[in-house]
């Protein structure tokens, strides 16, 4: 990087590439995923695709919390809805993928603006209460004790292990072919979002979450746009869900408990809130500890796996008291250490 | 059929449930109006107090090392523990958090549900432990209607009405009570006052917390035994102290008691309409609540100023 920062116009002060070397960074790094499945073993393989699901999801959790500032704690009934809802036009009507994961996204959609719209009067707390609700009456009462048979169709469903991505065309079966079909969707949602944060949609976002009450006085729509956030917010986890039926093959309620929702938090903190990077570094990094620190217990200790959301508790706990800004911070505080290398002033 | 007598029974035996929902209900209030912290992990302080009374008075041991007391001593020394793990809490965890957004703050007391029910299942049991014989009493108070009310529910009732009028009094007539009220409604003013404001936060905790280990133990009485399902009254706790006002403790109270009745209404329903209702209506009615009043019965209207 250069000393001191030239941009002679608006256009390259946003541009998603500035320097030469994220230019050089780019063709260096873009391989690397690609390569990757050759060379990692399987296992490795099955945590990368999960990793870019839940990327796709923590993407639409960082839409609606950092941009919006909306504590939804419905991460977990999200992907629920937009699970069951992919898993029935996969088996019933036979669409393909790809518009089961844009009906689901849709699906999704509708249910968080609808659960989005007393944060047209209240806020913070208030917003986190009332989606924590909705987490309850979906998981609990819709699909884990089985009522309305008819919306949802059954709590258990399970996904054939070949699906096309429309209709019987273009089938994805293989491991590879997940993983493929995961990054390319991570890549699609993260460019999204990265171009969402430089539009005038996410600098309103943005005001709200500053301060609601000046952004009213400037004009700024809160409701309309507290719910466009949530609608975008939620076709995202949407997807995610729809993903993850295909990367589990098989859903039952279990695997969309509050659980889930606090994972997704932890990455998104761990990462560091605001930055697109830093919600796919959060998320490859809490994933592949999870993955270890597993392994370890089972190796070393059997009984030892009902302690990982211990673990995981006093983790997220210590980050927040030692580092509140994430590994993103982190990192800029190295670099900023560095730059000035040995004579910092 | 609508009756009389089933009606009745239904408000009867939802104040019971009520009143303990209330007592957990209390704790999260005396939490949040005097640190401003919204603890997500009430039920799961609840549910540490039940299996505490377990692992003291059965031979169910805490990891390896096995403890037994008498049952009344382990009832006491399970609020003791509980008042004891408020402070400790405070000292350790919150007590970095002050200051910090709201954010940070409801990330860590949802870690704690991790912490604890993880912590429960591995150090103490994964399944339902039944209470000894002594902690299961038999007796019940017949009414008219041939309603009879069961023993936990009596003493939850009477308890609870207890511990709102203890903590009214406390607040309105002794110096730690009203030093306590004055943090709570302004903190810097009562720190130049020479108010130890750490000190008025761990008191909170404690008392919290050991309020809360009572709801948790006569919440396990009433189904016979310690289960994993009293962690899942936290949402019922956040209906009742919504409606409530978050910030007030007799509206924590009634709000208590308007979530039983609705529940075991939604019980009585279930015949008639859907089953299920019993989960459903307490959270359509705090839904309800947040967007038609959201600051409930008796809570503080916050204005915004530019």
């Amino acid at each position: 990087m250069p000393c001191g920062e030239y941009f002679t116009s608006y256009e390259e002060r946003m541009g998603l590439i500035r320097w030469r070397i994220e230019r050089v960074a780019l063709v260096l790094g873009l391989p690397i995923p690609l390569i990757a499945p050759f060379v990692l073993t399987g296992e490795l393989v099955s945590v990368f695709t999960l990793v870019f699901i839940f990327g796709i999801a923590v993407l639409g959790l960082h839409v609606m919390l950092s941009y919006a500032g909306e504590i939804v704690l419905a991460q977990g009934a999200f992907m629920a809805i937009g699970a069951y809802t992919a898993s029935r036009i996969v088996n019933e009507a036979g669409l393909g993928l790809l518009p089961a994961m844009l009906i689901a996204g849709l699906m999704t959609a509708s249910v968080a603006t609808a659960f989005g719209l007393p944060a047209g009067r209240v806020k913070g707390f208030y917003v986190a209460i009332s989606t924590l609700a909705l987490q309850f009456i979906a998981v609990q009462f819709f699909f884990r004790r089985g009522e309305f048979e008819a919306i949802h169709g059954g709590t258990q469903q399970s996904m054939p292990g070949e699906i096309g991505l429309v209709g019987d065309a273009l089938a994805i079966g293989s491991a590879n072919e997940e993983y493929f079909f995961a990054l390319l969707m991570l890549v699609v949602f993260a460019l999204l979002t990265m171009n969402l944060s430089r539009t005038g949609i996410a600098r309103m976002f943005r005001a709200l979450h500053e301060n609601d009450l000046s952004a009213q006085v400037l004009g700024v729509n809160r409701f309309r746009n507290k719910l466009l956030a949530y609608a975008i917010g939620g076709f995202m986890v949407g997807v995610a869900g729809a993903l993850y039926t295909i990367y589990i093959g098989f859903i039952t309620p279990e695997f969309f408990s509050i659980d889930i929702t606090l994972l997704h938090y932890m990455m998104l903190l761990l990462g560091g809130m605001g930055r697109v990077w830093g919600v796919i570094l959060g998320v490859t990094t809490v994933e592949l500890l999870n993955h270890y620190i597993l392994q370890t217990l089972i190796d070393i200790f059997p009984e030892g796996t009902s302690l990982e959301p211990m673990f995981f508790g006093v983790i997220i706990i210590v980050v927040l008291i030692v580092e509140p800004k994430g590994l993103m911070a982190a990192l800029g505080q190295l670099k900023e250490y560095l730059r000035k290398w040995p004579y910092a002033y | 059929m609508v009756d009389a007598a089933g009606l009745f029974s239904v408000l009867v035996t939802g104040i019971g449930i009520g009143a303990l929902y209330a007592l957990v209900a209390i704790g999260f209030a005396l939490i949040y109006k005097i640190t401003g912290v919204l603890n997500f992990a009430q039920g799961q302080f609840a549910l540490l107090g039940a299996f505490l009374v377990v692992v003291l008075s059965t031979s169910v041991p805490f990891w390896m090392f096995d403890v037994q007391v008498p049952v009344f001593a382990a009832l006491g020394l399970t609020v003791v523990i509980g008042a004891l793990l408020g402070v400790a809490l405070e000292r350790l965890v919150f007590r970095y958090f002050i200051g910090e957004p709201v954010l940070s703050v409801v990330i860590v007391t949802l870690a704690f549900i991790g912490i604890v029910d993880g912590g429960i299942r591995f150090f103490i049991s994964s399944q339902y432990r039944a209470y000894p014989e002594a902690l299961q009493p038999s007796w019940s108070i017949t009414l008219p209607y041939d309603t009879s009310v069961q023993a936990p529910f009596v003493i939850g009732v009477i308890l609870a009405l207890l511990t709102v009028a203890g903590l009214m009094a406390f607040f309105r007539y002794t110096v730690l009570g009203s030093i306590l009220r004055a943090s709570a409604s302004d903190q810097q003013a009562a720190m130049v006052l020479g108010v130890s404001i750490e000190r008025t936060i761990v008191v909170a905790w404690a008392l919290s917390i050991a309020i809360t280990s009572i709801g948790g133990i006569l919440l396990a009485m009433s189904s016979g035994g310690a289960g994993f399902t009293i962690g899942d009254i936290t949402i019922l706790v956040f209906a009742a102290v919504v409606f409530g006002g978050l910030d007030s403790i007799p509206g924590a109270f009634i709000g208590g008691i308007v979530v039983g009745i609705l529940q075991e209404f939604g019980v009585y329903l279930e015949e008639f309409l859907m089953p299920g209702l019993e989960s459903v209506l307490p959270m359509v009615f705090l839904l309800v609540v947040i967007v038609v009043m959201p600051y409930g019965l008796f809570g503080t209207e916050r204005i915004e100023r530019l």
